[in-house]
């Protein structure tokens, strides 16, 4: 039988039995990130049909979908919590009760003339705005931080430079022989997994069932038919003002600790001769999931949607990247292969985001598998920021 | 209007003391509402036997000059009604004297709004004036929405007198 | 439960030609979804000075681009003394690797010369990271005066080319200044930079003025006095400070007016026997139209940029909404359906989103709503927020907010749209009212 053959029967198995095992539980399709079907190995399919398993313990969705702001907690902030003003220079005030008629100073007549032709910004398309998030399952808004990322990060000790990984300070050893490179601590920046805006601050967890965590299932349970997760193909976004349930975080690895436990699956796996999928030539076996959800967080953490249009946020690219062997970024290959949902300049500033996100993360090499690296060479990175647009 | 803008201008402008722009000068109330002896909406005057009966100082202290409504409505009441009622009747004694009634509102709205809301409530004590037998033509209403509050404290207890509609005689003699 | 497992079926289908091509040979694919959104780190080196005269210019200009850019709560800027690299000359290299050493994802250079009264501004824009400029370099000239307007021009540049989007520093705002105790307070029309600095006053205290609109154009305003004894709508030319009423009928109350996008129509809010409606006015014949008849209050009327609706409220229904009508009046639509009262809609600039002031439960919101009233999502909290108006670029809002109490006091605050960066607009005395400029030229 051709491999392919092989792969396609085994999916549509797989498929069969998620939908006769897995499919009588309510769960609703997540708007989760999307998790490509083909190199789901068979403990990935077993921890994640446990979390379709899981929703039993989630409230009726019909309860988060009450935009009642105002049964919420109100709390007044002072003004002075806030910001002041970015105004370098004090305003003084103008002369008072200037005689209405009167004409007072003109105003300064400044015209500035371009030498260059300042490029009209593309005209804002109608945005997508996002349906108000509101979460079920918050434990806790946490400090109010500027920084939204995937993964809540407690703000770091004082004296620790902000970095992608959390890395311990290595002091040169005394005596040591060979020279060691002195490494300052670094933590990740502080992060709330939300927009903390001042109406929802105040807002307590809402009573639920749901858990205050999801957590990873100590041992992977044997399933005799693992189910994979249903596919949320980049929902069509309901034009439905209502609330979609607050998609879970995602158990995917939390770097580092989780990073390294993916890589470790991996190797186990590769160690047991687990994989299931026939390597396709001698260049190295394809990169486990595990491999490939580290590279994916590694350039996450760097992918800031922040200055981002509206626009911007709703386009798609693909971007091509050739990686050296040791796991860095050749800038010149970094190129879009395709966009869609925006204008050609949206596609521009998205491009430029992941661009960014790329040389910046892979600035110290990607930690990829070096014997496989006829498998990481030529990476096509799809950046899709339809779940930012909700945060 | 004009005359009390006036007051008030020398007052702001050429005294340059708020505390003599208070209450206490008495002429504050003809266009912007501010306090008097008559207290919100209840007709006994203190002192108001030394007034002239057919004066503007008897109509605002002794007559009362204002009534009251609830939040976001502009019906009269039966206190409202028994004020208004005493006001016309003065009115239509004195028939050389013309009015501006002013209508408020508290600060628990939008700006806009409460101006609308001003003109309702100006508009239902001016209703009530004529049906008692005042001349339209002596009567203009204004609306200064939550502009000019009597009391400036953010509790039902101040909402409640800012809510008012103010009858403001002007015209004929003053007193 | 059949159209789920149709759905499932279906999006299987989609999925299931996906692993034999992974299993073929090409590139790896992966996809990310999750990214992290924070303000983008810059560096603003001082501009270099290139005449003598133009030393201290030079780094007011580069102070005044900095606080544009982290105003906006979308740029973060990395402070001077964390510096590497000194630009000393505005035409020499830039050393990416010491703005990468210290993160700076975005750069901004620049060369300031004065010559007498005569200022130039040049300026670069980079992307650290890509080693690449951001746009092409430009140049400013004008009067000295005019140096926070150029800087404020750079900022705009520099914004637009990182976020794609217009930017929205060289606007103005015209607004309320108000002093005084709460039943006794003078209020003025003042007009000020849109970052509070070069405030000007434009009408005297002697009466009370409300709600100032700019002209699509940005040379006039239309404001409410009660300078007559009355509110009445007057217009105002703000360079030559001339104005007039345009609603000469004494004796009746017309206020909260706004202009139409083609600048030569107004409409605003007329109370007559308690009744208060919406009426469009041509600002040359003075042509009166009504457009609303209800026996309800409808008032704060706001056209859609093209002209072809307006947005206002109404307790026709018992309580302040929002409705949409077509600009010549007709049939209305109620767009606003949650809890609480809505009032002061204002159409975005981009034409996508309605800002209003919702009051609920004791407390009032600014919030946005799509159009049709969709996706409805309050920004703020507080005992008093009111009356919000657009950036010119549709990214922020400007409001009222005012304290509670004896003493409570009028300020200005705004907020990116996404609820986030809420902060104080300083003015010297309470100030209400603001309403945004078009972006000056």
């Amino acid at each position: 039988m051709q491999t392919g053959t092989k792969i396609s029967v085994a999916a549509h198995g797989l498929l069969m039995s998620w939908v006769f095992f897995g499919a009588w539980f309510p769960s609703e399709p997540l708007p989760s990130q999307v998790q490509e079907v083909s190199l789901i190995s068979a403990a990935e399919f077993a921890r994640l049909s446990q979390e379709v398993a899981a929703p039993d313990l989630s409230p009726e969705p019909a309860t988060l979908a009450v935009p009642d702001t105002a049964s919420l907690p109100e709390v007044a902030t002072p003004p002075s919590d806030e910001l002041d003003v970015a105004t370098p220079d004090p305003v003084t005030p103008v002369a008072p009760d200037p005689v209405v008629d009167e004409r007072p100073d003109p105003l300064p007549d400044v015209q500035p003339e371009a030498l260059t032709e300042i490029t009209p910004p593309a005209p804002v398309e109608v945005p997508d705005l996002p349906t108000p998030i509101r979460p079920a399952e918050r434990p806790d808004a946490g400090p109010q931080v500027d920084r939204v990322a995937p993964v809540p990060v407690a703000p770091p000790p004082p004296d620790v430079a902000p970095a992608e990984v959390a890395q311990p300070e290595i002091a040169p050893e005394e005596g040591s022989e060979t020279p060691q490179e002195i490494q300052e601590a670094t933590a990740p920046e502080a992060a709330s997994d939300r927009i903390v805006t001042e109406e929802n601050q105040s807002d307590s967890p809402v009573a639920s069932a749901a858990p205050t965590q999801s957590v990873r299932p100590i041992a992977r349970p044997r399933r005799p038919t693992p189910a994979p997760e249903p596919e949320p193909t980049v929902a069509e976004a309901p034009a439905d003002p209502a609330p979609e349930t607050a998609p879970e975080p995602e158990p995917q690895p939390d770097a580092p600790a989780d990073r390294a436990d993916a890589v470790g699956d991996a190797l186990a796996e590769a160690l047991a001769g687990g994989a299931d999928v026939e390597a396709p030539e001698p260049s190295g076996p394809p990169l486990t999931s595990g491999e490939r959800d580290a590279l994916r967080v590694a350039v996450s953490g760097c992918w800031n949607v922040g200055s981002l249009s509206s626009e911007a946020l709703r386009t798609t690219v693909i971007v091509g990247v050739s990686l050296s062997q040791d796991g860095k970024p050749d800038q010149g290959s970094i190129r879009m292969l395709s966009s869609t949902g925006g204008s050609a300049a949206a596609a521009q500033q998205a491009f430029q985001t992941a661009r960014r996100a790329i040389i910046r993360c892979g600035a110290r090499g990607f930690d990829l598998p070096p014997e496989k690296y006829a498998q990481w060479r030529d990476i096509e990175m799809t950046f899709n920021p339809e779940r930012m647009r909700n945060r | 209007m004009g005359i009390s803008g006036a007051k008030r201008a020398i007052c702001l402008f050429a005294v340059l003391g708020l505390a003599a722009c208070s209450n206490a000068t008495g002429w504050s109330d003809d266009g912007f509402g501010s306090g008097s002896a008559a207290g919100a909406g209840a007709g006994a005057g203190t002192g108001a036997g030394a007034l002239a009966p057919n004066s503007p100082a008897y109509f605002q202290q002794t007559i009362g000059d204002r009534v009251l409504f609830a939040v976001d409505q502009h019906d009269l009441g039966p206190e409202a009604r028994t004020i208004l009622a005493a006001q016309a009747g003065w009115l239509n004694a004195n028939p050389e004297y013309t009015l501006t009634i002013e209508g408020h509102a508290d600060e628990q709205g939008t700006r806009e709004y409460n101006l609308g809301l001003g003109a309702r409530r100006a508009n239902a004590a001016q209703e009530f004036l004529v049906s008692n037998g005042v001349a339209a033509s002596r009567i203009k209403t204004v609306s200064f929405g939550k502009e000019r509050p009597l009391e400036i404290c953010s509790a039902e207890a101040c909402y409640a007198k800012n809510r008012r509609a103010v009858t403001v005689i002007a015209g004929g003699f003053t007193s | 439960m059949k159209q789920f497992l149709a759905a499932v079926l279906v999006g299987a289908a989609a999925l299931l030609p996906a692993p034999v091509a992974l299993a073929q040979d090409g590139p790896l694919r992966i996809e990310i979804t999750d990214g992290v959104i924070e303000p983008l780190p810059f560096a603003v080196p001082d501009f270099v000075a290139e005449t003598g005269a133009a030393a201290d210019l030079s780094m007011q200009i580069a102070r005044v681009v900095a606080a544009d850019l982290s105003g906006t709560g979308l740029f973060r800027e990395i402070p001077a003394s964390a510096h590497i690299s000194r630009v000393t000359s505005f035409d020499a290299p830039v050393q990416y690797a010491d703005w990468k050493a210290i993160n700076a994802q975005a750069l901004v250079t620049g060369g300031v010369s004065v010559n007498g009264n005569r200022l130039t501004v040049r300026f670069n824009g980079y992307d650290v990271f890509g080693e690449n400029t951001l746009g092409e370099g430009l140049q400013f000239s004008g009067n000295t005066d005019g140096w926070r307007r150029m800087a404020h021009k750079v900022s705009d540049a520099i914004y637009s080319r990182v976020t794609g989007e217009s930017g929205y520093f060289d606007s103005r705002v015209v607004f309320v200044s108000e002093s005084g105790p709460k039943n006794e307070r003078r209020k003025r029309l003042a007009v000020m930079d849109y970052d509070g600095a070069n405030v000007q006053y434009l009408t005297n205290s002697s009466a009370i003025v409300l709600a100032p609109r700019f002209s699509p154009n940005g040379d006039q305003v239309l404001y409410t006095s009660y300078e007559s004894g009355f509110p009445q709508v007057h217009v105002l030319d703000i360079t030559r400070l001339q104005r007039r009423i345009l609603s000469p009928n004494d004796g009746i109350m017309s206020f909260a007016p706004r202009f139409a996008p083609d600048g030569r129509t107004v409409v605003f809010s007329q109370s007559q026997g308690g009744n208060t409606d919406i009426y469009r006015m041509d600002i040359t014949s003075g042509q009166l139209v009504r457009l609303t008849s209800a026996p309800s209050i409808e008032t704060a009327p706001s056209y859609s940029p093209d002209g072809s609706q307006i947005v206002f409220e109404s307790d026709r229904s018992g309580s302040q909404q929002l409705y949409v009508m077509p600009a010549n009046g007709g049939e209305a639509r109620r767009i606003s359906f949650g809890n609480g009262r809505y009032g002061t809609p204002v159409w975005s600039p981009r034409g996508d989103l309605v800002a209003f002031t919702k009051q609920n439960k004791g407390r009032f919101h600014i919030g946005v709503m799509r159009t049709d009233g969709s996706e409805e999502r309050l920004l703020t909290s507080s005992f008093l927020d009111e009356g919000p108006t657009w950036s010119p670029n549709g990214r922020v809002i400007m409001f009222t907010r005012e304290t509670q109490g004896a003493n409570g006091r009028a300020t200005l605050y705004s907020v990116d749209i996404s609820g986030r960066n809420l902060r104080p607009v300083r003015t010297p005395d309470g100030a209400s009212d603001p309403a945004w400029s078009p972006l000056q030229n």
